[in-house]
């Protein structure tokens, strides 16, 4: 960790995620980078996960993205996202500070153990650096590795709330 | 045949053709087979970039280079990738892989599609999500070299070799069949040829055989002919002596006729003996120059006489015609002979043509007088004509004919240098033609008809020399009967011996010619002429040729008569004799 902090102050190394991550950000602090790849992030991920059919009341539902508790990405979330569509449909964006089962979501990014959501789908998303940290029990769980923003894919959550995760993204999990 | 053989006289041109066509064939496949080559791994390469792209999506996505850089990576399995990278949307290099000692791919991206340059293939791809294009990935992969790919075409290239080796080695064969049956034609003409030129030969070789079979036929019965008419004629010569002796004689009237009976058979055997002579070519001639026109325009009567009413005599001599040197008693028997035959081939009348004319010299010939006997009559067969010639051949009723006229002609022309040719054809009549060399010596005026007056020996000395005791008796006695004193010799040696010895006298001297011994008469009169100049010399012969030719010796030919004899021996005598008493 100590490491890790240390290596996340390099201006080189910031600069470089900032490019790749095709974030038009200013280098003001580290959070803010953080956070937008990490929104961006929430976004891709839609692509490469495929929901069960009962997901989704109609055809035409929107792609409920849900950011639980404390929102770290601010508007960045909302650019991300702005005009843009998962498979077709509208996405809409939901903040609460707790969300149920049966709330809807399709995407969910909390900080908060996510064992209450077992079996709905949803793809739940949340953050090593949180205070429920990796033991959360989300799907997808965001690391960082040498500076860079990762994730690590837990296949069996996936399973257990009925999400197909393309291979594609699951190739690009790290280890925990 | 000609049609195929014209054919493959174009075979030269036609595997050209067919080699250019092989060629150009061999070209197209393998432009076409570069082609398809090439599209192939277009194609190969643009699915496995596209699966390289779709690959990389997620770490395109989710910015993963190491990811990325891993699938990329993954790449070094086939050697045939020599480079690929894949580029984020801004087109900036994301990740790359470059197999050892190639040329990365370039720092941004190119635009979608493919390029070859050299002996690479690049293929660039979109990288798609969700509709919206997130980047690209190049892969550049090598092709297989052109060396190894024209290895491949080297297979057909041999193939097409092999094709034309074959057209080529067919073509020639033929051609040289061709050739080949063209030379054997060419030789079985030439053979051909070589096979009537041979026959040919083979039949002018036969013809003249027969003609050298024909002369050897006609040489032997000369030879046969002569020899016994030799004989007889000295038995004749025997016998007319006699018979004048016994006349001389006889005192009694009664005794004349049967004479005068006896000597007309021995003239009439004479005559025969003569004839057969002629044909052996052994009567004596007395050649001397002579006017052809003269001796035919002379004979107009007597031939008019031998011939019938009924066949008209045309004469046509040539003007300026040359002479000739035979025996003009000879050659007028000849042309007589010829008239009563052609008289006899007539019997319908007809016309007897006798023409004469010049024949100049022709290489093989010298200058030659021709006089042709032609007639209308009947003509005849080949092999009637074939045997004309020969001695009592002839076609004439018994009786008719002694089968010696046409003998006493070819005797006579070829004694006289000459030869005789007949042309003739059944219905077509007969043309004789004698052919006698020219002279140039000039032509004596017809010599006077010489005195039959017998005259007497008068006490001359007469050496007499003949083998045959019956004729040297015979002609002994007659001899005496003319007032000679006669000495005698049995031969030649015997006479050399009486003449040797100066104290003997000798006026003249009579010799037979053909005599047994060393010496013959004609020796003998030589040698006499040597030991006593200007001693006359009579020889006497049925035989010899050559001896007309011997200067200042008088000859005469048997048989003859007693009064023949006895002109000749005053005539030597007279001439001779005066010679003597000059010098």
């Amino acid at each position: 960790m100590e490491e890790r902090t240390v290596r996340w102050c390099s201006p080189l190394a910031l600069s470089l995620l900032l490019v790749l991550a095709g974030a038009p950000v200013s280098i003001a602090s580290a959070e803010p980078l953080e956070a937008a790849v990490k929104a961006t992030f929430l976004y891709k991920f839609i692509a490469f996960v495929a929901w069960p059919p009962g997901a989704f009341a109609t055809a035409d539902s929107p792609f409920r993205l849900c950011v639980e508790g404390p929102d770290p990405f601010g508007d960045v979330l909302d650019r991300a996202v702005a005009g843009q569509s998962a498979g077709g449909r509208p996405i809409e964006l939901m903040r609460r500070p707790q969300f149920e089962k049966g709330s809807g979501c399709h995407l969910l990014y909390g900080t908060m153990p996510m064992d209450r959501l077992r079996g709905e789908p949803v793809l739940t998303v949340s953050d090593a650096d949180a205070p429920g940290g990796s033991a959360a029990g989300a799907v997808i769980t965001f690391v960082l590795q040498e500076d860079r923003v990762r994730f690590v894919i837990d296949a069996a959550t996936a399973q257990g709330n009925r999400l197909a995760i393309s291979s594609k993204l699951m190739s690009l999990s790290v280890r925990p | 045949m000609t049609d195929l053989a014209g054919f493959w006289r174009h075979t030269p041109r036609l595997t050209l053709l067919a080699m250019a066509v092989l060629l150009i064939a061999g070209g197209l496949m393998a432009v076409a087979s570069e082609t398809a080559y090439r599209e192939e791994k277009v194609g190969d390469v643009e699915v496995q970039t596209r699966i390289l792209a779709t690959t990389t999506t997620a770490a395109l996505s989710f910015n993963d280079r190491p990811t990325a850089g891993e699938y990329l990576t993954a790449l070094s399995a086939s050697p045939e990738f020599e480079a690929a990278g894949v580029y984020d949307a801004g087109g900036t290099l994301f990740a790359a892989y470059t197999a050892p000692g190639m040329t990365p791919v370039p720092a941004m991206a190119e635009p979608p599609g493919h390029h070859f340059d050299d002996d690479t293939l690049t293929v660039s791809v979109p990288v798609m999500q969700d509709g919206h294009r997130i980047g690209s990935v190049s892969l550049r992969t090598e092709l297989e070299p052109f060396a190894r790919r024209a290895e491949r075409y080297v297979g057909m290239a041999l193939l097409l070799a092999m094709t034309l080796l074959i057209v080529l080695v067919l073509g020639a064969a033929q051609a040289a069949l061709a050739r080949a049956n063209h030379d054997l034609a060419e030789r079985a003409r030439d053979l051909s040829a070589a096979n009537r030129a041979l026959n040919a030969e083979i039949a002018e070789r036969e013809k003249v055989e027969a003609a050298l079979r024909q002369s050897q036929k006609m040489e032997a019965m000369g030879q046969l002919t002569g020899g016994i008419a030799h004989d007889f004629n000295n038995l004749l010569q025997a016998l007319a002596g006699c018979l004048q002796l016994v006349g001389r004689r006889a005192k009694e009237p009664s005794i004349q006729p049967l004479l005068e009976t006896g000597q007309q058979a021995i003239d009439r055997g004479a005559k025969l003996v003569q004839q057969l002579m002629a044909f052996a070519r052994r009567q004596t001639l007395r050649p001397e120059p002579m006017d052809v026109r003269d001796r035919l325009l002379g004979m107009a009567d007597l031939l008019t006489r031998a011939i019938r009413a009924d066949i008209t005599l045309e004469t046509q001599v040539e003007p300026g015609l040359w002479a000739v040197e035979v025996d003009p008693t000879q050659f007028e028997l000849a042309i007589l002979n010829l008239a009563v035959n052609a008289r006899d081939a007539m019997p319908d009348g007809g016309r007897l043509r006798v023409t004469a004319r010049n024949r100049p010299a022709d290489g093989a010939n010298g200058d030659l007088v021709q006089v042709t006997v032609s007639d209308t009559g009947t003509g005849m067969e080949a092999e009637v004509k074939a045997r004309v010639f020969e001695p009592f051949f002839t076609t004439k009723e018994v009786g008719k004919g002694s089968g010696l006229g046409l003998a006493q002609v070819y005797g006579f022309t070829r004694q006289s240098s000459g030869r005789v040719e007949i042309d003739s054809a059944p219905g077509q009549g007969t043309a004789v033609s004698l052919f006698l060399p020219r002279t140039v010596k000039t032509v004596a005026a017809h010599a006077k008809e010489r005195s039959l007056d017998t005259a007497r020996g008068a006490g001359r000395r007469l050496l007499l020399v003949e083998d045959d005791p019956i004729v040297g008796s015979m002609v002994a006695a007659a001899l005496d009967e003319m007032g000679y004193a006669v000495l005698r010799a049995g031969n030649a040696e015997e006479a050399l011996g009486l003449l040797n010895d100066r104290a003997l006298r000798i006026d003249i001297l009579f010799s037979d010619v053909v005599m047994p011994g060393a010496m013959n008469g004609i020796d003998l009169a030589h040698t006499a002429r040597r030991l006593r100049p200007g001693l006359p010399v009579v020889l006497t012969t049925g035989y010899s040729e050559d001896i007309a030719r011997i200067d200042g010796v008088r000859v005469l030919p048997k048989p003859y008569r007693v009064g023949e004899l006895a002109e000749l021996l005053e005539a030597a005598l007279t001439a001779d004799g005066a010679g003597i008493k000059v010098r």
